[in-house]
């Protein structure tokens, strides 16, 4: 038998698959299903982390003849993950949780437990490849998620496997009934945020920070050139280019081009505002070794963007700032800045701001 | 790997051969309805009507003071909400009870107090022994009555039954006890300690998972928990699993008949455990060691610098089971509530390893135990991977 592997299992298609893949490549594999939530009282079915999901996790590894554990996550998740969310939306930005569930949950205190029964590896469903020490875009571009995984150590990388980074979405769904594991191999896909009851992200906020929090008080919408037209009742209701429920009248589309919480205000202007030329984005985590200023480069400012060219200008620290060269739409703080070179996941970042201008702005 | 080891009896134990032969020709040719008036049904009822004497007689108790349950947990439901929604026309409201009790007392007293009952819950000491001086205060007129287990299930601590009981009637309370734990390992006299009811179950002690019972003290009122039927005087209305309860009696019989040797023969095996781990990881923290009475099957042990999550996939993955704190609805593991009520830090506490003994256990298996957790501990502080 080839080395232990730990399978972080959802209980949904792909992380089975994952696990019954490993099995007949004879890996000694263990699933694992994580907790890390607990909703008070049992809601509809969740995508993951509900009980359903816990059962169709061990389920499968019923089936595939695996012993299969629920760990206990909740407390590190609720740090690391849900008080960011709520924090994040707090300041203004919008967060992408699944980035920093993967940073830290999986690859890094799942990792701890996978080292308690000497795994070797760790492995989960998503689509993306490791090779050689070096994370890539999963074959099927239309379900690449490496733009999630740019957080992860970087060491890390070689010891993760990724079974279904190499296939599309419909081959794994064949692979789930070839093997037999009807239970999830037509379970619709997730896309909600897993611990965000029925898609509505204020709620937990909310829960949090209390019904009084300013990201959910009332604020003005206004113009970039300060002028008030309207009012709305949250700010942690929007995202950068958003343009549901702004007020209307205007002889052109309005967007959502900036967000701030000192005010309490959500600025919204035409499509040209939205408009950026460069990008600047903080906890830049390298996936292969840094490149210096001016190394060109491909870059995504959200999944599913198609790559926009770029060029490093500045390198500070953990921060960095880059040119681009077409302007983008809609660079949104707190969503994830990742650096490709072809389908090679350089490495990634938050984004702090959009830039205007599309050269630096020079510290004065 | 070698053969895997079963150090998780506090849990379940293997069903005992004898009590398998003898509930098999109640699946067979002896399957009536108790309730029925034909040959059948009578002869299923004198089968239960002897398994009623039987365990009586485990207890000290008279047949009509046991009811079958499908369990323990049944079993204290029936004590704490059955009693207390009698009493609390009587101006007995409150329910007095300890921290460290099983979820299955907890969570009744718990569903009484959302139900519109005073909820009381006593100190314990830090080696895990119910305050009875707390318990005192907290007993008064009002209070309907008052639950104390026997041996804590998760750590092993003997409570101080038959004081406890003694001030709870004092003050004119009903005293139950979930004697779960206990039964087979301590003596349990309903002549001897006056509580007036008592939770046991079959499966702890060799009988199969779902049959239990609930002592009642004949003239104690208990509202019943199910309607719709006469049996067991109509506390416990439904068909009788008759098979079951053959399997329980019987199954009571041996673990009485072989309580002393067995007593001592797990205590030396616990003791052996306890000492060989102390010896090779001294500062692990045995909970409840030092106190007054110690159950002999139950180790409970924390070692600072691992999680109980990890140890245990480890352990199983290396065929030895054991378990820790109370498993969710999911089967995940939070850290355990007896441990925190006895104050232990929460880093301990979820560190925690319950290994418990029974009928499996022999002096090989704990020594391996003993070095297969002692090793898993060097390497969960950093020393070097074990040898599979």
């Amino acid at each position: 038998m080839k080395e232990r592997v730990l399978v972080a299992m959802s209980g949904g298609v792909d992380s089975s698959v994952a696990a019954a893949m490993l099995v007949e490549q004879g890996y000694d594999v263990v699933g694992a299903t994580m907790k890390l939530f607990c909703h008070e009282g049992d809601l509809p079915d969740r995508p993951c982390c509900s009980l359903d999901s816990v059962n169709d996790a061990r389920r499968v590894c019923q089936s595939l003849g695996v012993p299969h554990y629920v760990l206990n996550l909740e407390s590190a998740f609720g740090r690391d993950v849900v008080d960011d969310f709520v924090q994040e939306y707090a300041s203004g930005r919008t967060p992408i949780p699944c980035v920093r569930c993967n940073t830290f949950t999986k690859f890094r205190d799942l990792l701890v437990k996978a080292d308690a029964i000497d795994a070797t590896w760790i492995a989960t469903g998503h689509y993306a490849r490791t090779i050689d020490g070096e994370l890539r875009r999963g074959l099927d571009r239309t379900k690449d998620q490496s733009y999630f995984l740019w957080g992860i150590d970087r060491s890390v990388l070689r010891r993760m496997l990724l079974p279904v980074g190499a296939q599309t979405k419909l081959e794994t769904r064949t692979v789930a009934h070839r093997l037999g594991l009807e239970v999830i191999a037509e379970k619709v896909e997730s896309q909600d945020i897993c611990f965000v009851p029925d898609g509505d992200h204020t709620k937990i906020i909310r829960q949090r920070l209390g019904d009084d929090a300013p990201a959910l008080s009332r604020g003005p919408f206004v113009l970039s050139n300060g002028s008030t037209v309207g009012t709305h009742d949250g700010f942690a209701r929007f995202t950068i280019g958003q343009r549901r429920g702004l007020p209307g009248g205007f002889r052109e589309p309005m967007f959502v081009v900036d967000i701030r919480p000192r005010d309490r205000a959500v600025v919204i202007g035409p499509r040209e505002e939205l408009l950026g030329r460069g990008v600047v984005a903080r906890a830049i985590n390298w996936l292969v070794d840094a490149p210096g200023v001016g190394s060109r480069l491909s870059i995504q400012i959200r999944h599913r963007a198609a790559p926009a060219r770029a060029e490093i200008v500045r390198v500070d620290g953990d921060e960095i700032e880059l040119a681009l060269d077409e302007p983008v739409a809609a660079i949104t703080p707190g969503q994830s800045l990742v650096m490709y070179d072809g389908d090679r996941v350089l490495g990634g970042g938050l984004i702090e701001r959009g830039t205007r201008a599309s050269l630096p702005i020079l510290a004065a | 790997m070698s053969a895997p080891i079963y150090l998780d009896h506090a849990a379940t134990t293997p069903v005992r051969p004898e009590v398998l032969e003898a509930m098999l020709p109640f699946f067979g040719p002896r399957f009536g309805n108790p309730s029925s008036m034909h040959r059948w049904g009578r002869d299923a009822r004198t089968a239960l009507d002897e398994a009623r004497e039987r365990v009586a007689r485990c207890l000290g108790a008279n047949p009509d003071e046991i009811c079958f349950t499908s369990g323990g947990t049944e079993a204290d439901n029936i004590a704490i909400l059955g009693a207390w929604r009698v009493r609390r026309h009587e101006g007995r409201n409150a329910i007095v009870s300890t921290p460290i009790e099983h979820k299955a007392v907890l969570g009744a007293v718990h569903q009484a107090a959302h139900e519109g009952a005073d909820e009381r819950l006593c100190d314990v000491s830090k080696l895990g022994v119910v305050d009875c001086d707390s318990f005192a205060t907290l007993l008064r007129d009002d209070t309907a009555i008052a639950s104390v287990m026997w041996i804590n299930n998760e750590i092993g601590t003997v409570q101080p039954v038959a004081e406890l009981a003694q001030l709870a009637k004092a003050k004119g309370a009903l005293f139950h006890t979930d004697g779960v734990q206990a039964f087979g390992k301590i003596p349990i006299d309903a002549k001897a300690i006056p509580f007036d009811v008592l939770s046991v179950s079959g499966h702890k002690i060799g009988a199969p998972k779902g049959i239990g019972a609930v002592f009642i003290r004949r003239g104690t009122m208990i509202e019943p928990l199910f309607h719709g039927g006469t049996q067991d005087r109509g506390r416990r209305p439904g068909t009788e699993n008759v098979a079951a309860t053959i399997g329980f009696a019987r199954a009571a019989e041996l673990a009485l008949a072989e309580r002393e040797e067995e007593w001592n023969r797990l205590e030396r095996l616990r003791n052996r455990l306890e000492e060989a781990i102390l010896a090779r990881v001294p500062d692990a923290t045995v909970h409840g060691r030092g106190a007054p009475q110690r159950a002999p099957h139950i180790l409970n042990v924390s070692v600072p610098g691992t999680d109980s999550e990890s140890m245990l996939m480890a352990l199983d993955l290396r065929g030895i089971a054991c378990s820790a704190g109370s498993a969710c609805q999911s089967g995940s593991i939070s850290p355990s509530h007896v441990l925190s009520a006895m104050g232990v830090s929460p880093e301990l506490a979820s560190a925690a390893i319950r290994m418990s003994l029974g009928s499996l256990s022999t002096d090989a298996s704990i020594d391996r135990v003993a070095e297969v957790f002692s090793a898993l501990v060097a390497k969960a502080r950093g020393a070097a991977p074990v040898a599979s």
